[in-house]
């Protein structure tokens, strides 16, 4: 049963003929946390905003719980929305910006006080409540925001890339928590971000966009292993995209050729790093090392091939390699793509 | 270790402060001296007497009550038609889209294109045919016409910086349009609004040429009563009174908005 | 959910362009054009079309007259040159005062800016009043002056040199926050920079400050000409009684000679010479403000 459907959504702003989104459509099912990812200016903000109701749609349906919101205007729809930039009232403190919304739904005082301690321990903002929204930190401020949009029980959450603003240690500390919250409360959530490591940490499903279209919907392990087009497959990790040609079953590209079972033209050859096996080789050189990087654990391997496409390899022993020294290349795992779609995987 | 930062004396600040002291602070603890001085004749350096006398023999005149009623419920009544006119105004410039806006916003500088007076001449001109010399609303269209810039421009800066984000999740809690204009918007962008209807009193209550041109001598208004003190009044003692009350008003004006006046927006917003 | 799942597309909705907001505006703007375009535009006519027996005839008359009154003339040049000389003489204070609070770090910094902008505060009409307790006749200063033995000063009180003194008196805290407010603009690396290239203060003040606050000192004085050019308080007070300044003439031409016809046009011939410091200063604010 889903939760949430949108169906066949687009936006087309007054000013121009740029559509923001264009024809998409999502299933959320109960409980679920879906990722939207995507380059800024892909439209997944947008998206976001019309669930939320601040943007509405030029055509298309959006459907809550079987009822049709796609009119309804924001402060009367079950969502609840954690805006990048968090949005406290700075002029109320921690327990009126909670409290808000339930007296606005005429709670009575003392379940007010009840609802909003609860969700502040949920939090781990206990006690914060008599706090002014300019003493806490980004993270705090960041958590009573989370906790302003909770306490309303919403049927739907949506997050606006809610860690935007804050450093890469507390960011990771933070998605954490949203996920253990999440999964607690078991709570259909939407999720928009620009950051790969997020969406692949959190999501239960992916969904890339590109351009106010839907790339691929996925698992996160699927995103990352089986890439639907050649987009997805340079946005999500490291992923060396070789662009030739294809003829006779033999794929070439500037001295470079390797096996690929498919019909003859062009063809973008993916091979993430790690799949790709390197060997000294001072005759037939495929390739030549440009830069050597160790990070210890492993190295990177930046080369050429002979008309300077760059390829990147990781390798166990850097010490094995320096610049200069010519290469041959074995890939362990393919993806060939022509015309935006998979064409070979091995 | 004991290397002690020794900050070089900071003379040319010394050197301004003191003159600046002698030139600005000085001739204003003088009038503060006089209003409290009940006999100090030439040339002594210092008052023979000090006193509250003609502080009750000010406030005894009825003149001085009757300015100081004019002139109250005159800047009420600009400041309060001002903001019931400016503040809406104010509101459509930062947050709707309306055809003729930038012209219409812009309009409100003409008046700061020309010098002050002549442009009074002119409207004096206009109220000649209108009847609306020596008139008390005569005075009120003259002064609100004065406070119409800083009371739009003024609240279109505090309703702009007023962050979307924070309304819109008002509106995400079930507030509706109206409900978060009061409950977000107002309070955020309060302090500033309230320094411009502040300004904008104040400004009023001082304001001299259109009174004197439009109003006098039918409405007297402090500054007004003032200016006939200066030229026609020879006990020194009354217009020093009347100066002191006349600056608890900016004494006001200078608590709450100095803050405002510091920030560099009120520079900008005069071109610096 | 299949009921809904039919999938019909919602109409497309044209983003409207209400027109609530002009409703909004309508006051304050029906006031400006009423009090302040049509007066400006209603004085060049009334002052150019004369009414006659036979219906209005274009005439020059008054405008004649003002340029061949000797007494408007003389009028006409106390106030520029009243103008000119505060002009000249807030440049010469309020550029220091500025620099020194933009490049200051000092305690000292605070107080100086807090008493610069004070006069802001105090109206000119108790100005007046205390400038003519302290410089006036049998004032503070020859008060003090006799103390020390000294002979009594020349009053400034009633000559050209009173208004000169009060106007630039109320003009310091403007000029300082918009010249502040240029020097914002000049960034310490800048200055820096040609510290490190060898520039003296004076030259970095030359070459480096000046060239880049030129446009706010333009503005400053343009402020300053437009309000002094037409002050009528300061002068009125404390000025003499001939000649004149442009804002007590127009006054008493207007309310004592009740000759609104000529008053009008003197106003407009203030209007002609402050035009180009009025639409440069317009300009400015403008620019510097986005609806």
């Amino acid at each position: 049963m889903s939760v949430l459907k949108i169906k066949d959504v687009s936006k087309i702003f007054a000013n121009g003929t740029v559509r923001a989104v264009d024809n998409f459509s999502l299933d959320v099912a109960d409980g679920e946390l879906v990722c939207l990812l995507g380059p800024s200016g892909s439209g997944k903000s947008t998206l976001l905003r019309m669930v939320g109701g601040f943007e509405r749609p030029t055509s298309g349906l959006m459907i809550i719980n079987g009822e049709d919101i796609t009119h309804v205007p924001p402060e009367k729809r079950p969502t609840g929305m954690v805006f990048q930039s968090h949005a406290l009232w700075t002029h109320m403190n921690v327990f009126k910006n909670l409290a808000f919304g339930l007296k606005l739904r005429k709670v009575a005082p003392d379940e007010i006080k009840r609802r909003v301690e609860g969700v502040l321990d949920l939090v781990g903002l206990g006690g914060y409540g008599t706090r002014h929204v300019a003493q806490l930190s980004g993270g705090q401020q960041q958590r009573v925001a989370l906790a302003r949009s909770l306490v309303l029980e919403p049927k739907i959450l949506l997050l606006d890339e809610p860690f935007a603003s804050l450093d890469q240690h507390l960011r990771e500390r933070l998605r954490e928590e949203v996920r253990d919250i999440q999964q607690r409360l078991k709570i259909t959530t939407l999720f928009v971000t620009h950051g790969q490591d997020e969406a692949l940490s959190m999501a239960d499903r992916i969904v890339v966009m590109r351009d106010g279209k839907t790339e691929q919907i996925d698992r996160p392990d699927i995103v990352y292993r089986e890439p639907q087009t050649p987009f997805v497959a340079g946005f999500i990790g490291t992923m060396n995209l070789i662009e030739g040609t294809v003829s006779n079953g033999i794929f070439s590209k500037a001295g470079y050729s390797t096996p690929l079972p498919v019909s003859d033209g062009p063809a973008i050859l993916a091979v993430r790093p790690e799949a790709l096996d390197l060997t000294v080789a001072n005759d037939n050189a495929q390739g030549k090392v440009h830069r050597v990087t160790d990070y210890g654990t492993h190295g990177l391997v930046d080369l050429e091939l002979l008309d300077s496409t760059r390829v990147k390899a990781m390798v166990s022993h850097p010490d094995l390699f320096r610049a200069g020294q010519g290469v041959r290349l074995a890939p362990k795992a393919i993806a060939a793509y022509r015309d935006n779609a998979v064409i070979h995987r091995a | 270790m004991a290397t002690l930062v020794h900050r070089k004396t900071d003379w040319t600040g010394i050197v301004l402060a003191v003159v600046l002291t002698l030139v600005i602070v000085f001739p204003l603890i003088v009038v503060g001296t006089w209003a409290f001085t009940n006999v100090w004749r030439y040339p002594s350096v210092i008052p023979q007497e000090f006193g509250l006398r003609f502080w009750y023999q000010t406030l005894a005149r009825a003149d001085v009550w009757t300015s100081i009623t004019t002139s109250l419920t005159l800047a009420t009544t600009v400041t309060g038609i001002s903001a019931l006119i400016c503040l809406p105004a104010a509101y459509a410039f930062a947050r709707m889209d309306f055809p003729g806006r930038d012209i219409l916003f812009f309009s409100f500088l003409a008046g700061h294109a020309f010098p002050k007076f002549g442009l009074l001449v002119a409207i004096a001109g206009i109220f000649l045919q209108l009847n609306l010399i020596g008139t008390f609303w005569g005075v009120v269209l003259i002064q609100l016409v004065g406070t119409l810039l800083f009371m739009i421009w003024i609240p279109v800066a505090a309703f702009q910086s007023v962050d979307r984000r924070m309304e819109e999740a008002a509106r995400d809690v079930g507030a509706g349009p109206f409900r978060v204009f009061w409950s977000i918007t107002l309070p955020q962008a309060g302090p500033t609004i309230a320094a411009a209807v502040l300004l904008s009193f104040v400004g009023t209550f001082y304001e001299t040429e259109g009174a004197w041109l439009i109003g006098a001598p039918q409405v007297r208004t402090l500054p007004v009563l003032m200016i006939s003190f200066i030229n026609n009044q020879p006990v020194i003692q009354y217009g020093a009174v009347l100066s002191v009350l006349l600056w608890v008003p900016s004494f006001i004006a200078l608590m709450f908005a100095r803050r405002v006046v510091n920030s560099g927006s009120f520079a900008r917003g005069f071109g610096g | 959910m299949t009921t809904i799942d039919s999938g019909h597309i919602a109409p497309v909705q044209a983003e409207r362009r209400r027109p609530y907001g002009l409703l909004l505006v309508a006051a304050p703007v029906l006031l400006v054009v009423w009090l302040i375009i049509w007066p400006i535009i209603s004085a060049v006519i009334t002052t150019l079309w004369v009414q006659t027996p036979e219906g209005s005839e274009f005439s020059t008359g008054t405008y004649q007259f003002f340029f061949s009154d000797g007494y408007s003339l003389s009028n006409l040049s106390v106030t520029l040159w009243t103008t000119g000389v505060c002009a000249i003489l807030l440049l010469l204070i309020c550029l220091p005062i500025a620099l020194y609070l933009r490049f200051s770090d000092s305690k000292v910094a605070g107080y100086v800016q807090g008493l610069a902008i004070f006069p802001m505060f105090v109206p000119s009409i108790i100005l007046s009043f205390a400038f003519i307790r302290v410089l006036g006749p049998n004032g503070t200063v020859d008060l003090l002056a006799n103390a020390m033995g000294l002979p009594k000063i020349r009053s400034p009180y009633l000559t050209a040199w009173g208004p000169v003194i009060g106007l630039v008196w109320d003009n310091i805290p403007l000029t300082v926050l918009i010249l502040l407010s240029g020097l914002g603009n000049v960034s310490n690396q800048a200055i820096e920079a040609a510290r490190d290239v060898g520039a003296r203060k004076l030259q970095v003040l030359w070459y480096i400050i000046l060239p880049r606050i030129g446009n706010s000192v333009l503005v400053a004085i343009s402020f300053a000409v437009l309000g002094i050019f037409s002050s009528f308080t300061l002068p009125y007070v404390l000025g003499p009684a001939a000649p004149e300044m442009m804002g007590p003439f127009m006054q008493r031409t207007f309310r004592e000679l009740f000759d609104p016809r000529n008053a009008i046009t003197q106003a407009v011939i203030t209007f002609g010479f402050c035009i180009v410091f009025g639409l440069f200063y317009v300009r400015s604010v403008a620019k510097n403000r986005t609806p």
